[in-house]
């Protein structure tokens, strides 16, 4: 086990430069996941979290109120000052997120029948401000339609009907399933992120380890050693996996660290087995990166581009729902799209039966058939360079 | 002279693969990255119909309004649903195997039923609010005229003459740190005037030629090559992924400009302070940018709004945040005070930093190398 000793002993020594990706990587996803999933729900919650807006009225009157009213169930309202720049201003530094304008004389026009428009603005990266929206569409749409089909309504029964009839609302029940009682979305995001930092620790520590032993004079004094190339190989791979062993576990062993309350589930268990399966790819990757490309500071450009570039198309950093068709097609030939659907479907998930898993388990499938192909290719690449 | 240093250090520059890459390959790649990843986000493409279920019983064959709303969105080419219609066991199971993202029971109010909170079970309780609100208020005036249902009240106003655009945000980030790339540049020029940093340098400060000339000199290669990649790059967004930078391109172009000067600059003066290998300037150049960065919201924007709320002071000093809010205020101000305000505020950084490097580098004599 000599050349598994060395390679031991190499990441040994590089222990310091690894534990900064280590730190870095774990300390970015921590940050991402934590806003990621904040963010989700938000985007999710039945109960929206009330969006900050500015409400500028030049008029007031039954209608107005009634709309104030109405849009305080989502809305908090916060004073500003009536002119473009304080607006301009606030927005800018989010104070509000939303603004709504209601010119003069907007009531009489609307309960004469005309097509008026009330002004909005917004920044556009809010999700809660669709929640005002609808509020006021909802608002107006009622009152048109007493307007349309009451004759002669006044304006205070008008407003306190809409009023009453927007009182209504559906009754939300969650489906009992004791398996699904834990909030899977931390975890979903944390381990589609790991996709990103494990492999960039991956590939990184890989690589530090391989550039040693594609020394010219090293690779040619291990060639004529009594040790067969293929034990070489062998105990060269078998460190490998046990470095990105060691990485996965850290990196898993810090979401469950992070996310415990929510850990103790099936789910967290197929999380885990499908990460498992995404570092050994990883691992063959890195492999095939280290074999073909045995320069140094080439390797950081290439480990930049082959951890970031999967991970923006297949739906690390942007959900997989809202990347074009076209687009997933081509990420469709990364393993980072098929550990990260089944990430998504995991979560999805609330009873774990083999025909709800099916799916699941193809996509574990595929990204072991990915392992395999980059491994032979990089056995190739690794025959051809011997001694070039 | 001029004309022989500048030549001969863009031909050096030109050489370090690894240098260009950094500088201009890879902002070129993340540009594309975010095109595709974003590409679909706002351009009005519908997501793909929601499955869900309605429970078959005799409250919702009774409810017949319900049923003729209910298969008016889920036919179509633009159907909100794919809806079935099955009993209540075939309902929980379809739902336990997550075929469907929930089911509805006709009742009064209708019942929704989830096995999760998300988008698209939002999607389905709002359309059931407005449904019954709605239906409430038909029945109470016996309606008959519908026309008015969804006429638009609400009218988009944009903060600035320029169009809301959320790819923006990422677009200028991206140029603030192809900005800050540059001070790779700025680390390997004074590696190599600086005679105790690299052999290069040694045979540069025994030449008879003034040491701040050759420097300057070598420092305009830089920016000259510097601010052409930059320029690839801008070319590149407007051109190819066409990036709208609305009217105010020619202040797109001078602030990346200046932001290019800003970038070099920083990354000499750091690598002029700490007198180490390469190795390590390098490791604290990325640090310390990656953390401005950070700060600037680059990663996450609202650290950009919680630092400029809670330590405002710190917003002004971290040179990547003033690149990133003059672009962003170009976007989002009419007026241009603000704009003003954070490239005077550069400046007078990239003063500092020439300052600085030249007194750090200057005079330097060395008893052994």
């Amino acid at each position: 086990m000599q050349v598994f000793k060395l390679c031991l002993k190499i990441i040994k020594d590089n222990i310091p430069t690894l534990m900064i990706y280590v730190v870095v990587f774990l300390g970015v996803s921590i940050l991402a996941t934590s806003s990621m999933s904040n963010e989700s729900k938000e985007m999710a919650s039945f109960t929206p979290t009330k969006t900050d807006i500015a409400f500028i009225s030049d008029e007031t009157g039954p209608l107005v109120d009634g709309l104030k009213e109405e849009l305080s169930k989502v809305a908090n309202f916060v004073e500003i000052e009536r002119d473009t720049e304080a607006l301009q201003d606030a927005l800018y530094f989010r104070r509000v997120t939303y603004a709504l304008y209601i010119p003069n004389g907007f009531t009489e026009r609307f309960m004469g029948g005309e097509d008026v428009k009330i002004q909005k603005t917004t920044i556009p990266e809010s999700y809660s401000s669709a929640y005002v929206d609808i509020s006021v569409e909802k608002y107006f749409d009622l009152a048109r339609l007493y307007l349309t089909n009451v004759e002669n309504i006044a304006e205070e029964e008008l407003v306190s009907k809409v009023l009453k009839d927007l009182s209504v609302t559906t009754n939300v029940e969650l489906y009992d399933t004791r398996a699904n009682k834990a909030d899977t979305s931390y975890a979903n995001f944390y381990f589609n992120y790991l996709s990103y930092s494990m492999l960039g620790v991956l590939v990184m520590g890989m690589s530090a380890l391989m550039v040693v032993f594609s020394d010219k004079d090293i690779k040619r004094r291990n060639a004529c050693s009594p040790i067969s190339t293929s034990r070489i190989n062998m105990q060269f791979i078998l460190a490998n996996l046990t470095f990105a062993m060691v990485t996965w576990f850290i990196m898993v062993g810090f979401c469950i660290m992070f996310n415990f309350k929510n850990s103790l589930t099936p789910a967290t268990l197929y999380f885990v087995l499908n990460s498992f399966i995404f570092m050994i790819c990883g691992t063959s990757l890195s492999y095939l990166i280290g074999t073909a490309v045995t320069n140094q500071e080439a390797l950081s450009a290439v480990c930049n581009v082959v951890t970031l570039g999967p991970s923006f198309i297949s739906g690390v950093f942007v959900p997989q729902e809202l990347i074009s068709q076209s687009v997933l097609r081509i990420a469709s030939f990364t393993p980072s799209y098929w550990y990260v659907k089944a990430n998504n479907e995991i979560a999805g998930l609330t009873s774990f039966g083999f025909e709800q898993l099916e799916s699941v388990f193809s996509s574990i499938l595929i990204q072991l058939g990915f392992a395999v192909a980059m491994f032979a290719v990089a056995l190739v690449v690794a025959k051809r360079k011997r001694y070039a | 002279m001029f004309v022989h240093i500048f030549r001969y250090r863009l031909k050096c520059l030109f050489k370090d693969k690894v240098t260009i890459f950094w500088t201009m390959i890879f902002p070129l790649v993340l540009a594309t990255f975010f095109q595709l990843a974003l590409a679909n986000i706002g351009n009005n493409e519908r997501f793909s119909p929601i499955e869900v279920a309605v429970v078959n019983d005799e409250n919702y064959n009774n409810n017949q309004i319900f049923k003729t709303v209910l298969n008016e969105v889920s036919t179509g080419e633009e159907r909100i649903f794919n809806l079935q219609t099955v009993t209540l066991e075939n309902a929980a199971r379809l739902l336990q195997d997550g075929e469907i993202a929930g089911y509805m029971v006709a009742e009064t109010p209708v019942r929704l039923v989830v096995s999760k909170s998300g988008l698209r079970q939002n999607i389905i309780k709002i359309f059931l609010d407005r449904f019954m609100q709605t239906s409430s208020a038909a029945m109470a005036v016996r309606a008959q005229d519908f026309d008015s249902i969804g006429k638009e009240v609400l009218e988009e106003v944009s903060i600035s003459k320029a169009e809301p655009n959320i790819h923006l945000n990422y677009f200028y980030s991206l140029i603030a740190m192809a900005c800050f790339y540059g001070s790779l540049f700025g680390l390997r020029e004074v590696m190599e005037i600086q005679a105790d940093n690299s052999s290069i340098a040694a045979r540069i400060n025994i030449a008879p030629t003034h040491k701040l000339k050759a420097f300057i000199y070598s420092m305009c290669a830089s920016f000259f090559i510097h601010i052409v990649e930059l320029l690839i790059l801008l070319i590149y967004l407007i051109l190819v992924l066409k990036v709208d930078f609305g009217a105010r391109i020619g202040y797109v172009l001078l602030t990346t400009i200046i932001g290019s000067i800003a970038g070099v600059s920083f990354g000499a003066i750091v690598s002029a302070l700490i007198k180490k290998k390469e190795g390590l300037k390098i490791a604290i150049l990325i640090t310390f940018s990656m953390v401005c960065s950070f700060l600037a919201g680059m990663m996450m924007h609202s650290i950009k709004y919680s630092v400029s709320e809670n330590v405002p002071i710190l917003s002004y000093l971290n040179p990547v945040n003033l690149l990133t809010d003059a672009l962003y205020s170009l976007h989002f101000f009419d007026s241009l005070s603000r704009y003003w305000l954070n490239m005077a505020l550069l400046t007078m950084f990239i003063l500092v930093f020439w300052f600085g490097t030249y007194f750090i580098v200057r005079r330097r004599k060395y008893a052994s190398i």
